[in-house]
């Protein structure tokens, strides 16, 4: 199985003008996890994967899309 | 006034670096330095004890306890909570490696008990805490 997760966080973080603190901030977590992520260093939640696509106001599955 | 995520960057960043920097005081004062200097009677509440429970307690809570709530949360959450437990089986690994290590090196036949727990004990919080302390920097590192 694929330990591989594409995201599309820095951007349509930047997309909207936000920093990684703004974000940080809007999902209440820190900006190292923002970080992290953007840089597919860490594989979020589900939990986590979930409320950064609302606070994008976007799908999850748009956010994050495991490679063919 | 600086927000929560921002306050809670700092105290991160700084924690990564007191662990690494105490891990390796850790390593230099009680392996380098003074090796098996905690006392050879008595009780055992000596210099090298402190500093492993002190070292552990850090790496088990993830310090920073007078911190508030709410930066506590924003520092120890998903990231930190996933690198204190690869951190953590680096460190058992590292235990495990140690105490075979003392079991069939010829020479550590004569050590006894205690120092041998202080060998398997000093290499395992050390390398846990550096681990955490990478992936905690890295975690940081803006690419």
């Amino acid at each position: 199985m694929s330990e591989r997760l594409i995201n599309r966080l820095r951007e349509e973080r930047a997309r909207r003008s936000l920093t990684q603190a703004d974000l940080a901030e809007m999902v209440d977590v820190s900006r190292k996890t923002i970080n992290t992520v953007e840089n597919s260093v860490f594989i979020p939640s589900t939990v986590l994967a979930l409320r950064l696509a609302r606070a994008l106001k976007m799908s999850v599955e748009d956010l994050f899309q495991i490679p063919e | 006034m600086p927000s929560p995520v921002e306050i809670a960057d700092r105290v991160s960043r700084k924690r990564a670096i007191v662990a690494a920097v105490a891990a390796i005081a850790f390593v230099v004062i009680h392996i380098l330095i003074r090796p098996f200097s905690h006392s050879a009677n008595g009780l055992k509440l000596d210099y090298w004890a402190i500093n492993a429970v002190v070292l552990l307690a850090v790496l088990a809570t993830g310090g920073g306890l007078l911190n508030n709530r709410q930066i506590r949360v924003l520092v120890n959450d998903e990231v930190s909570r996933s690198n204190y437990r690869t951190s953590v089986v680096a460190g058992y690994w590292v235990a495990m490696t140690a105490a075979m290590a003392v079991y069939f090196w010829p020479t550590a036949e004569g050590l006894s008990a205690r120092n041998a727990v202080y060998v398997v004990v000093t290499a395992s919080v050390s390398v846990a805490l550096l681990v955490f302390s990478y992936l905690e920097l890295r975690a940081h590192r803006d690419e």
